[in-house]
């Protein structure tokens, strides 16, 4: 067979549907190059994150999980992301706190208008993934 | 110090009177020590009733099965139930009132106070005792007194404590119907989170090295969850029987449900499952240290906890089991919450 590819950390990223999701897609009507490492998944609300989800995508075998919503201020909820970002903050103490690294776990508002930042953000996120390896700490051994 | 006998009338009389349908509290253990927990319905019972340093169960955990009792038998409870609550039972309590789990009128809370003292970790009597079995054990002051075959051994209280007595604050019931005892809230005879500052001087790798070993061992028998009083719900996260199954439901919709966690005991999935509990009585626990005692193969459970507890303390100002009328942890936030870590 061929030769082994290149690592490229797996990001599944958990957009918020009125924000982030539309950032992420102003990224790609606006032609703008960044990596295709994270998935993305529309979720509600930032707020509605549960810690279930970013376990679970860790437990599948996930490199990295991103949470972004957005700014504070804008929430379409009024307050979702004041909760989320309480939320998600006991979330990040908790991983780094059994020895996860802190670069596996990372959150970001990313307003519609933010296409450009919204690849920043994934872009930094790869680079930074990059030297950490792929995660085997949370993820699941399936024998 | 409280006399038995006070904790005994008081209970006497509230059954007497009527004012209570049942008392939970303590009784002698069959072999006299520890302790264990007993629901009283009559006065005359009222002399079961102990209070020694092996009372380190956490009683607000029967509260939750007789709500529980009475839902499924669909019954109301009409008169309250009475409780013999320590400090960290009552903070209990005044969550699980905070969470509307029960009113506060359905409880009567008979308070006791550790004092300066506080409960006993078993194996560290058994390491002082040499092997000696004790079959009795009393509060004396800063000594506790254990009747041995050998005769009366007394220990200094500070060196057979469990830790989280040891680091307790609160050793008076603040939410009571009555309190026995002295109010002596703000002692710590240890620095409050001592044992947790010093396992956060371990780098990320040993900090994973140790949780990692400590996570592989567990056999998941859900000692911890079945302890806890604040693990009410009717189904839990873990288990994989969360789909309401009707005439219905076709074989792919159960074959499809959400498994979260699978059951086996590996380490992925332990680490999992300690992870989501540990988030879920983020803000809840009230640092009874139950669930660590009951561990059938010791991991130090406390230590996930009291990390929520110290974050929600340091950056949310949270106090848990402080306030029945109180907003929850993560139902609550303030405009000045930590966001430094967001992008």
């Amino acid at each position: 067979m061929s030769e082994q590819q290149p690592y490229e950390p797996k990001i599944v990223a958990f957009l918020c549907k009125w924000c982030s999701s539309a950032g992420s897609d102003l990224a790609g009507v606006s032609r703008i190059q960044y990596p295709a490492n994270a998935t993305p998944i529309t979720v509600p609300c930032s707020g509605s994150m549960s810690p279930m989800y970013i376990l679970s995508a860790f437990n599948k075998g996930a490199d990295g999980v991103l949470v972004s919503g957005c700014h504070i201020g804008d929430c379409h909820y009024m307050e979702g992301n004041f909760l989320a970002r309480r939320k998600l903050h006991l979330v990040k103490e908790l991983l780094q706190f059994i020895g996860v690294e802190e670069n596996r776990f990372r959150m970001s508002w990313v307003s519609a208008a933010e296409g450009a930042k919204y690849a920043q953000v994934v872009k930094d996120f790869v680079e930074d993934l990059r030297p950490l390896g792929s995660q085997e700490k949370l993820k699941a051994q399936r024998t | 110090m409280i006399n038995i006998q006070d904790i005994r009338d008081t209970a006497r009389d509230l059954l007497a009177k009527g004012e209570v349908r049942a008392v939970i509290g303590w009784r002698a253990g069959s072999r006299g020590m520890p302790a264990e927990p007993v629901v009283i319905t009559a006065p005359e019972q009222a002399d079961e009733l102990v209070w020694d340093p092996t009372c380190y169960h956490n009683l607000a955990l029967h509260l939750v099965e007789d709500r529980k009792f009475l839902a499924h038998a669909r019954k109301t409870a009409g008169a309250p139930i009475g409780i013999i609550a320590k400090g960290c039972d009552a903070r209990a309590i005044v969550v699980l009132m905070q969470e509307n789990y029960f009113k506060r009128e359905d409880v009567y809370i008979i308070g006791v106070s550790c004092e300066g003292s506080g409960m006993i970790a078993e194996w560290k009597v058994a390491r002082q005792l040499d092997g000696a079995v004790p079959t009795a054990a009393a509060f004396a002051g800063d000594e506790f007194a254990f009747a041995t075959a050998a005769g009366e051994k007394r220990l200094p209280a500070r060196e057979v404590m469990a830790d989280r007595c040891l680091e307790c604050r609160n050793p008076f019931p603040k939410e009571h119907n009555v309190a026995l005892g002295e109010d002596k809230t703000g002692r710590a005879l240890e620095a409050p989170f001592a044992a947790l500052a010093r396992f956060e001087t371990r780098s990320e790798g040993e900090r994973w090295e140790f949780w990692q070993r400590q996570f592989d061992r567990c056999i998941r028998c859900f000692a911890c969850r079945s302890v806890c009083p604040m693990c009410y719900c009717e189904e839990c996260v873990v288990d994989s029987i969360n789909i309401a199954v009707a005439p219905e439901t076709t074989a792919e919709e159960k074959a499809n449900r959400i498994r979260w966690i699978e059951r086996s005991a590996v380490k992925s999935e332990n680490i999992t499952y300690h992870m989501t509990r540990a988030i879920h009585l983020a803000g809840r626990c009230v640092d009874c240290g139950e669930c660590e005692r009951v561990c059938p193969v010791n991991i130090p459970l406390r230590l996930l906890n009291n990390k929520m507890e110290r974050e929600a303390r340091e950056r949310f100002g949270y106090e848990p089991g402080a306030s029945i009328g109180g907003p929850s942890l993560v139902a609550s936030f303030r405009d000045d919450d930590p966001g430094a870590f967001i992008r």
